[in-house]
């Protein structure tokens, strides 16, 4: 076959893989949010935007959505941060540097259910070697899931521990590609260290930070399991984000159009706020 | 631009041609397989919910008894209690349904049978004599055909009680005071879960029931904070907010495991559940099988007690094996029932009351053992001042009401507003309301 037939032959494979697994899907859900179903047993019926304005006008939906944003934007921060950190430490020139480069993805590599249950054992309030170490430090103990706060914090704390690796991954191979004669000739010009991190490496970064950034809010804004598994989006409701509820509504509640009708409302929301990241930063740099 | 005639390779003919002929193939396979199955042999697909290894075992041979017997092969596959719902519906949206189901929920017995999925059992379950409160008819007929009762009850270390020198209570206060005395460095009083799941709405609202609390009244109303209920359910929450104190570290997330776990260690005084306790605790814990008692929930008042329904049971569903299902069903409850309840002999409370008199069922180790507690479990069931309910039977009918204000976790709000907020039980009783009356608007 020639190469356009072949690029054609696989653009059509990815097009079809694309619709039939991607675009009917999202289609369809889209679809459900359009009609009120008790179940997948009852036939739909249409009722138009009338699961947006009942679902709008919930507190929980607001609830949740409150919920996704200060874990999305908190986990995100402390990711940047310690990633950027760890990226620094990893890039520089030490003794056992390629074993602590490998050592410190495992986390990424390690099962979601892995993280949270070794977290849960961790702070065991019976058993828990963090518990433990609290006691013996003669502090007081530590509810991590009793408050709130406290479960919002925990839910943080674990997609922190699994997903900075990443981050500092991706930061390390960026670091990697800022030549070094850049900062030799700060050195010569007299900067000191936090001046050629902010005058040199954060800049050059720029590119991988708006890259990482913006996946990591995608994901995280979605991201069901290091909550399910952790707080099930309790208590009284403190860590259920928009992934949880529209599970719940759909799959304990049955209520097939009021999950798609919240899925959808977060895929709108997300859409959007891409928009307006691309709009701010970029990605090419031409435009900016 | 390359001519595709000059270059080896596959041409556009050829690729035609080889899938005209996959196709023609594929069409030609299609269409001939299911008459030689038809012809060939009969299948029925079981979907069970119990995945305890021996449970799924019992079936599985059951399965191959009658397919010896028969030819019909029963095909059994498992799913956790949880999904099992979301797999008989979807499988009947793809439109190759499953010809018999367990279910848990007396809800999605009468959604199915609403929209004309279930076949009426009324034959099978007309045959024997059942304990009360559980078949729950609808429109005269019976659509499921209920194993166990799952009755949640709670339970007590007896040896911790005499040393200590306490009495059985029979009314909160006394139990409260119980819990707390045995509240010390290594132990605590007792454990009921509070979180947002099945565990809490199973376990914790007994206390509820033995105070004749309602959640509905004969119009589908919510009532739960009516004048005569609202404080009955308003010192049920001050109760928990105490009996909170005497639980361990970590109850906001309690689920079934902790609740066994808890007793079973020997690290809690008073835990709920049904029959598996004792069970876990015979394989775990042997040392404390001689040590436990139980109770069942009481009110404020010292007279009234319930125990929280939990059942199971299973449906046959409107399939073109609907005949052929109903046969292996007939035979499965008349010759292998007693097998299956087996594998879990003292969770698996029986709902047919002939069972507790049948020589074969009463011939397992462990209800030998234990006779004493399965005649107070059969007593739970004949004592006609026992209140049976549960959220999802509550209410003048079979309904999906109850259903969707179990789901809603409105219970569990309602506790973990009391237990981990401190909110006043008045408020606390607001928002669970609201929220029960959400959950059917």
């Amino acid at each position: 076959m020639s190469s356009k037939a072949t690029f054609t032959l696989f653009l059509i494979i990815g097009l079809l893989v694309t619709l039939a697994l991607i675009a009917a899907p999202v289609v369809y859900a889209i679809s459900l949010s359009f009609y009120t179903m008790d179940s997948f047993v009852a036939d739909p019926e249409w009722i138009g935007l009338a699961n947006y304005a009942r679902i709008l006008s919930t507190g929980a939906f607001w609830n949740a959505l409150g919920n996704g944003l200060v874990y999305s934007i908190s986990t995100i921060v402390l990711q940047v941060v310690l990633g950027i950190g760890m990226a620094l430490v990893l890039n520089q020139a030490f003794p056992g540097r390629n074993l602590v480069r490998g050592l410190s993805i495992l986390p990424y590599l390690l099962p979601t259910v892995v993280i949270v249950l070794t977290f849960k054992w961790m702070v065991d309030g019976s058993i828990g070697i963090l518990t433990k170490a609290i006691a013996a430090l003669g502090l007081p103990p530590i509810h991590w899931f009793e408050s709130p706060q406290a479960a919002m914090a925990s839910s943080v704390m674990v997609s922190v521990w699994l997903w900075t690796p990443f981050v500092t991954t991706a930061f390390l191979a960026g670091l990697q590609t800022v030549p070094t004669s850049l900062y030799e000739a700060a050195k010569v010009d007299g900067t000191n260290a936090i001046q050629r991190f902010y005058h040199i490496t954060l800049p050059m970064l720029k590119p991988v930070l708006t890259v990482v950034v913006l996946l990591r809010a995608v994901w995280t804004f979605n991201k069901f399991d290091v909550i399910w598994l952790l707080t099930g989006g309790g208590p009284v409701g403190s860590t259920e984000h928009l992934a949880i509820l529209s599970y719940t509504t759909a799959f304990t509640k049955f209520d097939i159009g009021g999950g798609a009708t919240i899925a959808t409302l977060s895929f709108l929301f997300l859409a959007i706020s891409v928009f307006i990241y691309f709009r701010i930063f970029p990605l090419d740099e031409e435009e900016s | 631009m390359s001519n595709p005639k000059n270059h080896a390779g596959v041409s556009r003919r050829t690729i035609l041609k080889t899938a005209g002929a996959a196709g023609a193939a594929f069409a030609a396979t299609g269409l001939s397989t299911p008459a030689v199955f038809g012809q060939s042999r009969k299948q029925i697909r079981f979907l069970n919910a119990e995945t305890s290894m021996d449970s799924i075992r019992a079936l599985k041979v059951a399965a191959a008894e009658y397919e010896r017997q028969t030819g019909v092969e029963v095909v059994i596959d498992s799913v956790p209690l949880g999904d099992v719902f979301t797999k008989v519906t979807t499988s009947l949206r793809s439109g190759s349904p499953y010809d018999i189901a367990t279910v848990a929920f007396v809800g999605h017995v009468l959604l199915l049978a609403n929209e004309g999925h279930l076949v009426d059992m009324t034959p099978l379950t007309s045959k024997h004599e059942w304990g009360k409160n559980i078949l729950f008819p609808m429109d005269g007929k019976t659509y499921w055909y209920p194993y166990d009762y799952n009755l949640a009850w709670i339970y007590y270390r007896k040896d911790l009680y005499e040393q200590n020198g306490l009495e059985v209570p029979k009314d909160q206060a006394t139990f409260l005071a119980n819990a707390q005395a045995l509240t010390k460095d290594n132990m605590s009083g007792s454990i009921f879960p509070i979180a947002s799941n099945g565990a809490t709405n199973w376990l914790s609202p007994g206390f509820l029931w033995a105070e004749g609390v309602e959640v509905f009244d004969d119009q589908w109303n919510i009532i739960i904070d009516s004048a005569e209920n609202a404080p009955k359910t308003k010192a049920y929450l001050d109760f928990f907010g105490d009996l909170y104190k005497t639980m361990p570290s970590g109850t906001s997330q309690a689920s079934y495991n902790e609740m066994l776990t808890g007793f079973t260690s020997g690290s809690v005084a008073h835990s709920a559940y049904a029959g598996r306790l004792v069970e876990t605790i015979e394989r775990n814990s042997p040392d404390l099988a001689d040590k436990f008692g139980i109770f069942p929930y009481m009110d404020s008042a010292g007279s009234g007690k319930a125990v929280n329904h939990g059942y199971d049971g299973w449906v046959v569903l409107n399939t073109d094996a609907a005949e052929e299902s109903m046969k292996f069903m007939e035979w499965f409850t008349e010759n292998q029932l007693i097998n299956f309840l087996h594998t879990a002999p003292l969770h698996f409370q029986p709902a047919r009351l002939d069972i507790y008199e049948d020589q074969r069922w009463k011939a397992h180790p462990l209800i030998e053992k234990h006779a004493g507690l399965i005649d107070s479990m059969k007593g739970f069931l004949t004592d006609p001042d026992m209140t049976i309910t549960a959220i999802d039977t509550q209410g003048p009918a079979p309904d999906l009401r109850p259903g969707k204000v179990f789901e809603s976790f409105a219970l569990s709000e309602m506790l973990q507003q009391k237990c981990l907020l401190g909110t006043s039980s008045d408020a606390a009783l607001e928002i669970g309301a609201q929220k029960m009356r959400d959950a059917i608007a």
